[in-house]
C-alpha cells in the first residue's frame, strides 16, 4: 500500500487535530503497539528484557521529560539525573516507610516530589538563560547527589550506602524486587511509557504546549499575548521533573534493583540531553526514536561485526562506540537539529511522492 | 475617514508620560487620547519615540511620569500580560512570531488567555479540554478566513515570506479578540499590493469588529487615508495632534518633516 493521504478528507476539527490525522499512520502506530504488548513479550527473552528493552522504555520516559523543558520550552537543563535520584530515593523512603502502599502509586506519588524539586530549580530560570541556566542546573545535579550521599536518612542508613529494591507484589505478581520477573518489569515500563507519552503528546499539542513553544521562540511576544513566563516556565519543569523523577523510581526499582548515588551522575544527564538531540528536540516520537538509538547502538556494535566475520575487543567496541556518538552529535547538531524526528518526517514525505518526482 | 457619529467614548487615555533611559529622554510629557472606535496614528521622524509609546501602553516600559487610563482603569505600572488580559494586543516592528510554529498554532496562541482547562484535563485531551480546543479552533478559523490565509494554515511561520509572516502576526493579535490593537508599522518593507491589502484588513477590523486601533507608520498616504485622528512626535515631544487635514497643515509638522533652514 502507498503511503498517501489522497481521498482522506476531515470534516471535523477534531479529525484534523488528531494525532494522526492520516490512516496509514494509525496503522504503522497500532502494529508498533501490537509488537510491543504482544509480539515482544512471546519472542524475547531475559537478556532482551534486562538489556534492552526496560532500559529502552525507561530512558524514552526521561527523555519526553526533558524534551519537554529543553525542546517545548527552551530550557536548557543538566540536572536530569539529579531529578531522577529524586524519583528514585523517594520511592525507595515512601516503599519502606508503608510497606502496604500500591507500588504503582508510590512511583506516581515520586514524581510529584521530584516535580517540586523541579519548580525549586527552575525558579532562576525566570532571569537566566540558555548557558547560564545550564549551569545553575548542574547546580542541582551535584547538590542533589550530594545531599543523598551525605545524608544517611535518605539511604535508612544502612552500611552499603546503596538503595535496593523491596520486594512488592500487586494482585499477587511480583512488580519488583530480586522475583519480580522480567516480563512484569517489561510490562510496567511499557505500561508507564505508553501513558506517559500519550499525555505529554496531549500536553504539547494544546494551550499548555503552545505557551511553552512560544516562550521558546520568542519571549517578549509572549507575553505580550497574555502568557506569564514565570508560571509557564515553572509548570515546564514541574511537568519535565515528573516525568525524570517516574524514570528515576523505574531506573531502580524495575531496572537495576539496587544502585548508588553514582547510577544518576552527570553522565546520566548528558546521555538523556544527547537522546533529545539525536531524537529530535521538540518531537514526543523523537524522544522515544533518541532513546531507542542510545540504547541499541552499543548492542549493535558488540553483537553486529563478529557475526559479519570482524571480531571487535569490548574495550575496543566501548570507544567506537563514543566515537560514534561524538560523530553524531556534532552531526545531529550542523546537519539536522531536529534529529530523527525530522528525517522520519522528511522520510514520509518522500514517501508520498514516491514513485513519481512531483 | 473622519466621520464625527462614532461614539466619543474615550478607550484610552495618556496623560502627561515620561520615559528616559539614563539620560536619554525617550518620552517628555506626552499626553493624547483614543477614542472608542477610532483609528489613531502615530507619526513622526526615526527616534521619535513611537515605539517607546506603544510600550508603555501595553506595559512594556514603565514611564517615570503620567499616568494611562484603559476602559477607565487607571495604571501607573503593569506588567504586558495583564495588558493583555484587560485586552490590548500589538504586532512588532520587526515581526515577532514564534517561528517553530505553525500558522495555526501561532493563532491559537493568541487565543490563549481566553481557554481555561487546566492541564490534567489537556493531559488526557478529553472532555472540557476537547471540546474548548475545538471551540478556539473554530474561532481561529475564523480570523484566518478573514485575513485568507488557508492554504498556509499548517506551514511553519519560519518558512513564509515577509508579507504573510506580517499577515499571520495581525492574526495572531486579532484571535485574541483585544479591544484595542496596536500595529507598529503594519507596513514597513512592504510592496504596493502588500500595503493595499494590509490596509484594507487594518480597515475591516476596525468596521466589522469595532476595534479600536493605535497605529505607527512612515508611510504618510496610508496614514492620511485611513487614521481619524493623527499624534506627531518628534524627540520624544509632541508636535501636533488632530485630523490628518490639520495636522498636515501644521508648521511645526512641516519643518519637522522637511526640516528648517537654521540662518
Amino acid at each position: 500500500m502507498f503511503y498517501r493521504e489522497a481521498g482522506q478528507f476531515k470534516n471535523t476539527y477534531h479529525a484534523d487535530q488528531a494525532i494522526f490525522p492520516i490512516i496509514q499512520d494509525r496503522w504503522f502506530m497500532a502494529l508498533v503497539l501490537l509488537v510491543a504488548f504482544v509480539v515482544i513479550p512471546l519472542w524475547a527473552n531475559e537478556y532482551w528484557f534486562q538489556a534492552v528493552l526496560i532500559p529502552l522504555y525507561i530512558y524514552a520516559i526521561a527523555a519526553i521529560g526533558l524534551n519537554i523543558l529543553t525542546g517545548y520550552a527552551g530550557q536548557v537543563s543538566l540536572g536530569t539525573g539529579a531529578f531522577m535520584a529524586i524519583g528514585a530515593y523517594a520511592t525507595y523512603k515512601l516503599c519502606t516507610a508503608f510497606p502496604d502502599l500500591n507500588i504503582l502509586i508510590v512511583f506516581v506519588i515520586s514524581g510529584f516530589f521530584a516535580a517540586g524539586v523541579g519548580i525549586v530549580f527552575g525558579i532562576p530560570s525566570l532571569r537566566i538563560k540558555g548557558f547560564y541556566l545550564a549551569v545553575a542546573t548542574l547546580a542541582a545535579q551535584f547538590f542533589i547527589l550530594w545531599l543523598f550521599n551525605k545524608v544517611g536518612w535518605f539511604y535508612n542508613n544502612n552500611p552499603s550506602g546503596t538503595i535496593t529494591a523491596p520486594p512488592r507484589e500487586l494482585f499477587g505478581i511480583m512488580i519488583t524486587g530480586p522475583e519480580a520477573h522480567a516480563l512484569t518489569r517489561y510490562y510496567v515500563s511499557l505500561g508507564f511509557l505508553s501513558v506517559m507519552a500519550l499525555a505529554a503528546k496531549n500536553l504539547v499539542r494544546g494551550r499548555v504546549g503552545r505557551s511553552w513553544m512560544a516562550i521558546r521562540d520568542m519571549d517578549i511576544a509572549a507575553e505580550i499575548i497574555g502568557i506569564e513566563p514565570l508560571k509557564t516556565k515553572l509548570m515546564a519543569f514541574a511537568i519535565s521533573s515528573f516525568y525524570c523523577g517516574v524514570a528515576g523510581a523505574l531506573f531502580i526499582f524495575c531496572w537495576l534493583g539496587s544502585a548508588e548515588t553514582e547510577a544518576f551522575d552527570i553522565f546520566l544527564s548528558f546521555q538523556i540531553m544527547f537522546m533529545i538531540i539525536i531524537g529530535g528536540l521538540g518531537s514526543i516520537m523523537g524522544s522515544i526514536m533518541g532513546a531507542a538509538f542510545i540504547t541499541l547502538l552499543p548492542i549493535f556494535l558488540t553483537n553486529v561485526p563478529p557475526m559479519i566475520g570482524i571480531p571487535i575487543a569490548t574495550d575496543l567496541s566501548k570507544h567506537i562506540e563514543e566515537i560514534i556518538f561524538g560523530v553524531l552529535i556534532v552531526f545531529f547538531l550542523i546537519a539536522e537539529p531536529h534529529g530523527l524526528a525530522r528525517l522520519w518526517q522528511i522520510a514520509k514525505e518522500k514517501l508520498r511522492q514516491w514513485p513519481f518526482p512531483y | 475617514m473622519s466621520e464625527q457619529n462614532r461614539s466619543p467614548d474615550i478607550l484610552l487615555n495618556v496623560e502627561g508620560i515620561s520615559l528616559s533611559f539614563g539620560g536619554v529622554k525617550a518620552l517628555n510629557n506626552i499626553s493624547f487620547d483614543v477614542r472608542k472606535g477610532e483609528i489613531r496614528a502615530i507619526i513622526g521622524p526615526n527616534g521619535a519615540g513611537k515605539s517607546s509609546m506603544l510600550n508603555c501602553i501595553n506595559g512594556f516600559y514603565h514611564p517615570q511620569e503620567g499616568q494611562i487610563t484603559f476602559k477607565g482603569e487607571t495604571r501607573k505600572q503593569m506588567q504586558p500580560h495583564k495588558a493583555a488580559e484587560q485586552g490590548i494586543a500589538r504586532t512588532f516592528q520587526n515581526i515577532a512570531l514564534f517561528k517553530g510554529m505553525s500558522t495555526l498554532d501561532n493563532i491559537m496562541t493568541g487565543r490563549n488567555l481566553k481557554m481555561k482547562t487546566n492541564f490534567l484535563w489537556q493531559a488526557l485531551h478529553l472532555g472540557p479540554a476537547r471540546r474548548e480546543e475545538m471551540q478556539h479552533r473554530e474561532a481561529a478559523e475564523r480570523v484566518i478566513d478573514f485575513l485568507e490565509i488557508e492554504q498556509i494554515r499548517k506551514t511553519p511561520v519560519g518558512r513564509l515570506p515577509y508579507g504573510l509572516q506580517k499577515r499571520v502576526e495581525l492574526g495572531r493579535a486579532l484571535a485574541a479578540e483585544p479591544d484595542l490593537l496596536l500595529l507598529d508599522e503594519p507596513m514597513a518593507g512592504m510592496n504596493h499590493e502588500e500595503k493595499e491589502d494590509m490596509c484594507r484588513y487594518i480597515l475591516d477590523v476596525n468596521d466589522q469588529l469595532g476595534t479600536t486601533i493605535v497605529l505607527i507608520e512612515h508611510d504618510m498616504s496610508v496614514v492620511m487615508d485611513i487614521s481619524d485622528r493623527v499624534v506627531v512626535l518628534d524627540y520624544g515631544k509632541l508636535l501636533a495632534d488632530g485630523t490628518p487635514d490639520v495636522v498636515r497643515a501644521n508648521q511645526d509638522v512641516i519643518n519637522a518633516y522637511l526640516g528648517v533652514t537654521h540662518e
